[in-house]
């Protein structure tokens, strides 16, 4: 069974985990090894092996280690469904899990990205078998028969007239048990004519989520809807001919950046919504399809039937969490979630001990990276008195200088075991380079990324006097740096490498035409020693760095964000807007989880302008801004504009926070008891909030909506927190909140859940149906809305209301075209990855962190500020930063000044410098350029040209290739 | 890309010889399609001539290394999408008709001047090569001829040949 | 023509992109014509249109471009 691919296929007793598992090597499954597990004589593969890597004496080994933190990040396991009869996962092959699922829709999966039905797939494995057990007694029939010299018809006809020849009774029943396999075959045969892809499939929400019947994770997964969503989108895409998807669900939770616009792309594009709860899912007597009964909202019972069913299942907390938490003394929660609090959220209950990820709680991508960071960091900012004690200097000799030899090339041609050499016929792929011009050295290596095989390589340059290594092998982009390293070791400059990938983009996808795949590999040989003959060394510059940090925002994501820099040792600059740090967490007054929120700003402030190596610019403003990693100039304006002050620092945090809209619509600045979000905070204690008998929260006010389509994401928590603490204060008091989908993600169900059992009232809308506030001519407020369940409208008459804002951000655009960062489409700062790079911009050295990124409690900022932190640590920390030299040259000869080059630059590293006695003349800034080279195609004058990819580097290449041998 | 790909309908060759695909890291499949319907592609259009092509593949390298047509390539956002110093703005159609008549002149240029380079040639000779009109070609010549990349060497009874001078 | 004719491609890939999906397809093992010539750019757009009439000039049949 092949675990990575959740048992939908099968696995060797020698496995990869999966193919592009990390370390990249091969395990033997004890268990099913003949040697190790069945004690049999085998070792077929030690014997194999050209690399004598198999050690059957291997063991288990306990380590012991000493360390200054403890990072946990085991993860979680998804709900199994098993245990929900009504879902008939153990009893139907289609119904399956998501994570099923997934492995389906996956190119490297058991069906190659196919959607196909389990039951299919097993129908298929059966007729395997069948046609293998046909065969088998197909032979020893046809053995019988050799044997006794008469066919076997005659002595089946002999039996059936009754004779009883012992000897040919066991003939007989062969023969009939052959008659019954293959009438079996037949009939598998023809309902694998009759099966098909799946033309319908099912995705059932919440299994296993926010249910307290079933199971007792009453916990949102938080991460389901979206990834349902994506797999009907990706299913539809992939299927072309009309799938038809359905997703039965009871809030759609698209809380997270831009995917609220995903689910309604995918709305758009067909992927059906249902709003309800499944009940049952049947089988269909007759087929493997299935049936969904479930009732919708307004109380109609509804069937559907379905090829397969997809159960989102829900994250929990991964085995062993529990032993985990007491062997190191840590608290969970009571859901086995690893405790931490809002103001430390990567920090155990014992210090030194840190946790992220979804062991802490459920969670997707994005977030998880996050709290890795500031795991890392805070484990790192821990031990930075101890930094750099244990690292041992790495250090290569000195570069030869090869200006004045002729080029000698060494060509070394890889097999790669088998990888290459099964299909690339290597040794005469080698004898064809020794043919080329300039080579003066060629060698057939088993495996040129050996560690002994690299040896010699620094040995042989050495010996032969070799001035250029060109490797045909696999891929540069996996092995460039590991060769380049080798080549400075044996006094070479890294850039006197070329490498031909005859591996990833020859043997492996020729594997089927030898002959062709030789020829391939004895071209791209040529091109990469013809290029190899006109390459250059390049000195790689470095600059130092300036150790200190530019933070814009003294909101709590900037101060933490500063503060955890500052405690590290480095000088941090924070830039704040206003007369005082602490941005809109000034107006909070509990988290969600009920901590005070106000005494910990109040102590965060302190410890900032108390902090020596922090100096806050309050009333001041980025003016504008230049340099590259480690070394970047900003001007800010002080004391709202009058005086200018310049700073130096290595790297710049942008954490400039957002704000709530001011809407137009119900009766908002119109009427004294409609607040908006804190506006109820300030009210609190008034008589009007205080005795009011009657309150209504209106949800997605401003979001969600074609102009602004995003979800804000914290507001359903605020609300719901807010209303639960209005119950608890006075039970008397009618709360109702109008929402269109309750986005209470992760834990904080609870609240949801909480509120619900204090009597708060939650009525849904749609958008089309919003809710009508009006003023009676009496004064009082009356709020319409049309009830979902009850299918007709109803009114309350609130003492007050609260509406639930969008948050959006303002005046982004001016600092990103400061900082030549960009801005997604709903104007929040757009980070260089989202899943992966969650803190970093696409620009080198520069970060995001809190409201600035996207809408987020306070608890989830507090992660990214440290995050950011962690980040930007690892480059204050180095001494020097060194630039890719990789980068375009003007030659300021041919340049004419026209200043294409700096309109074609996407990252402003050229520009035009004013040159005595010339006029204008293009100059690159190296630290900026990513040596993408569109200014040296757009340039008239052929004035630019990029260093390590010449023109006429590359016209080498090009002739060399083309020349048919 | 668009200019080379009008350059070689131009030239015959055929802007089927070329094609630009957007791939990412993760569409390993799509790279596969791509390659496999290309080869298909360039099969069906068979070998790429060159001894045919000789001509107007010298003409369109020439073209795309003129400095009209360079700038003209370099500036297709500043002239559409901004203003030039007299507030006048392009829009996509104006632009791109005046890139094809650069191109078509640049273009035009080149051939000629190919067709001259080896050996004088007569007019009537050098507009059989190239299919281009007599009045065209005598046109390009004078042309060039004022420009200093070619001049009169020769006579056939009273016509002129004309032949390229080095660069 | 005696023997079908095999079609030479000349490729310029983006480092970052195209190369990257072909080294996967390679990983995957997705089979495709032997006809591709790689020459690997830092990004596509390094690619100067005098590329493409080089590569024609210097004896293949077409030139792809994938960034």
């Amino acid at each position: 069974m092949d675990k990575f691919n959740e048992g939908l296929a099968k696995r060797k007793a020698i496995y990869k985990l999966y193919p592009q598992a990390i370390p990249s090597g091969y395990a033997i499954d004890a268990e099913k090894c003949r040697l190790l597990g069945d004690g049999k004589k085998c070792e077929v593969c030690a014997k194999l092996c050209p690399s004598d890597a198999i050690d059957f004496e291997q063991k288990e080994q306990l380590l012991n280690l000493e360390v200054g933190s403890v990072i946990l990040a085991t993860g979680f396991k998804t709900f199994d469904p098993r245990q929900f009869e009504a879902y008939a996962y153990a009893s139907q092959p289609n119904v399956i899990t998501s994570m099923e699922f997934e492995r389906l829709l996956s190119a490297g999966g058991p069906t190659a990205g196919h959607v196909e039905r389990p039951s299919d797939l097993a129908l298929r494995e059966e007729i395997v078998k069948a046609e293998k057990g046909l065969k088998k007694l197909d032979r020893q029939l046809k053995q019988l028969e050799k044997k006794h010299g008469k066919p076997t018809a005659e002595v089946v006809e002999q039996f059936k007239a009754g004779a009883e020849d012992e000897d040919y009774k066991s003939w007989a029943s062969l023969a009939e048990k052959f008659a019954a396999s293959d009438g079996k075959l037949a009939a598998l045969k023809e309902k694998e004519a009759a099966s098909h892809a799946p033309r319908k499939i099912a995705w059932l929400q919440c299994v296993g989520s926010r249910d307290i019947n079933r199971c007792d994770n009453a916990y949102c997964s938080g991460v389901c809807c979206m990834y349902a969503i994506k797999e009907a989108v990706i299913a539809r895409e992939h299927a072309k001919d009309g799938l038809e998807t359905a997703i039965f669900f009871m809030d759609m939770r698209t809380y997270g950046k831009e995917f609220d616009q995903y689910y309604n792309r995918a709305k758009e594009s067909g992927v059906r919504f249902i709003r309800c709860r499944v009940h049952t899912i049947d089988p269909v007597a007759g087929s493997d399809n299935l049936k969904i009964r479930y009732a919708t909202e307004d109380g109609r019972a509804e069937t559907e039937e379905f090829d397969m069913v997809v159960l989102s299942v829900g994250l929990e907390s991964p085995p062993g969490a529990a032993e985990l938490a007491e062997k190191l003394g840590i608290d969970l929660d009571h859901y086995r979630f690893a405790r931490t609090a809002s103001f430390a959220p990567v920090n155990t209950s014992v210090p030194g001990i840190y946790a992220c990820g979804a062991l802490q709680g459920p969670k997707d991508i994005p977030y998880s990276v996050m709290e890795a960071s500031a795991a890392a960091g805070a484990a790192g900012s821990r031990l930075a008195g101890a930094r750099h004690t244990l690292v041992k200097e790495k250090t290569f000799p000195e570069e030869r200088d090869i200006s004045a030899e002729p080029a000698r090339i060494g060509v070394f041609v890889c097999n790669c075991g088998v990888n290459i050499g099964g299909v690339v016929r290597v040794p005469e792929v080698a004898e064809y380079a020794k043919t080329l011009p300039n080579v003066t050295y060629v060698q057939e290596n088993l495996f040129s990324c050996s560690q002994d095989a690299l040896e010699q390589l620094v040995e042989v340059i050495k010996e032969q006097n070799l001035n250029r290594v060109v490797v045909s092998a696999c891929s540069p982009r996996t092995h460039e740096p590991l060769f380049q390293e080798t080549l400075r070791n044996s006094s070479l400059n890294k850039y006197l490498f070329e490498q031909a990938n005859i591996r990833d983009q020859c043997s492996w996808v020729h594997s089927s035409d030898p002959d062709a795949a030789t020829e391939k590999a004895k071209d791209l040989v040529r091109m990469a020693v013809s290029r190899a003959s006109l390459i250059e060394p390049l000195p790689v510059p470095s600059a130092p760095v300036t150790p200190a940090a530019l933070v814009v925002g003294g909101g709590v994501a900037g101060m933490v964000c500063g503060l955890n820099l500052a405690q590290q040792g480095f000088k941090v600059h924070i830039v704040e807007e206003k007369e005082h740090l602490g941005g809109h967490a000034l107006k909070l007054k509990k988290t969600w989880k009920g901590e005070g929120v106000p005494e910990f700003v109040s102590k965060l402030v302190d410890d900032v302008t108390g902090h020596d190596n922090i100096e806050v610019h309050l009333n001041a403003k980025v003016k504008e801004a230049s340099g590259f990693i480690g070394n970047f100039k900003t001007a800010i304006t002080l004391n709202g504009g009058g005086d200018v002050r310049e700073v130096e620092h290595g790297v710049t945090v942008l954490a400039t926070g957002a704000h709530s809209i001011k809407p137009d619509e119900y009766l908002y600045g119109k009427n004294d008891r409609v607040f908006r979000w804190h506006e109820l905070d300030k009210a609190w204690e008034s008589d009007q909030v205080k005795n009011a008998g009657s309150a209504v929260f209106i949800q997605c006010v401003g979001s969600r909506e074609p102009e602004r389509p995003h979800c804000s994401k914290i507001c359903c928590t605020f609300s719901v927190q807010k209303a639960v603490e209005l119950k608890k204060r006075n039970p008397d008091i009618d709360v109702y909140i109008l929402y269109r989908d309750m986005r209470t993600y992760g834990e904080r169900e609870d609240l949801y859940k909480e509120a619900r059992a204090l009597g708060v009232i939650f009525i849904r809308y749609d958008l089309e149906n919003k809710p009508v506030v009006r003023e009676t001519e009496g004064g009082t407020l009356e709020v319409t809305v049309m009830d979902h369940v009850l299918q007709r409208p109803i009114t309350l008459k609130p003492d007050f209301i609260t509406l639930a804002t969008a948050i959006y951000t303002r005046g982004i655009e001016e600092l990103a075209q400061i900082f030549k960062v960009s801005i997604s489409q709903d104007n929040f700062f757009l980070e260089a990855h989202m899943k992966l790079r969650p803190v970093d911009f696409a620009t080198d050295g520069i970060f995001v962190c809190g409201m600035a990124h996207y809408p987020k409690p306070i608890e989830e900022s507090i992660a990214q500020a440290e995050a950011a932190a962690a980040r930007a640590a690892t480059i204050l920390a180095q001494k020097y930063v060194e630039i890719e030299p990789i980068v375009s040259v003007v030659d300021q000869d041919l340049c004419i000044g026209c200043g294409l080059c700096e309109t074609s630059c996407p990252f402003g590293a050229i520009r035009l410098e004013k040159i005595p006695g010339k006029g204008y003349r293009a100059e690159n800034i190296s630290a900026v350029c990513k040596g993408c080279g569109s200014c040296a195609a757009a340039c008239p004058q052929k004035a630019i040209d990029m260093q390590h990819f010449r023109d006429r580097q590359i016209f080498a290449a090009i002739q060399a290739g083309g020349a048919r041998g | 890309m668009h200019v080379v790909e009008y350059l070689l309908d131009l030239s015959g060759i055929g802007r089927n010889r070329m094609q630009l695909r957007w791939v990412s890291s993760a569409e390993g499949q799509l790279f596969a399609d791509y390659v496999t319907q290309f080869s298909d592609l360039t099969r069906e259009l068979g070998p790429f001539d060159l001894d045919q092509f000789k001509l107007p593949l010298a003409a369109v390298e020439q073209t795309l290394t003129s400095p009209r047509i360079r700038w003209l390539m370099g500036m297709s956002r500043q002239l559409t999408e901004r203003e030039n110093v007299y507030h006048e703005k392009l829009n996509e159609e104006e632009y791109t008709r005046l890139l094809h008549q650069a191109i078509e002149e640049e273009y035009e240029k080149a051939l000629v001047l190919e067709a001259i380079k080896e050996s004088p040639q007569l007019v009537r000779e050098i507009s059989g090569r190239i299919g281009l009109p007599k009045p065209r070609v005598s046109f390009w010549l004078s042309h060039l001829k004022n420009s200093g990349q070619a001049e009169i060497k020769g006579y056939d009874e009273t016509t002129p040949k004309f032949v390229a001078l080095a660069a | 023509m005696s023997e079908p004719f095999e079609p030479k491609i000349l490729a310029f890939l983006c480092n970052w992109c195209a190369y990257a999906g072909a080294d996967l397809a390679g990983v995957s093992r997705l089979q495709y014509p032997p006809a591709i010539r790689v020459i690997r750019v830092m990004c596509s757009g390094r690619v100067d249109p005098l590329y493409i009439v080089n590569g024609l000039k210097s004896g293949f049949d077409s030139v792809f471009v994938s960034g």
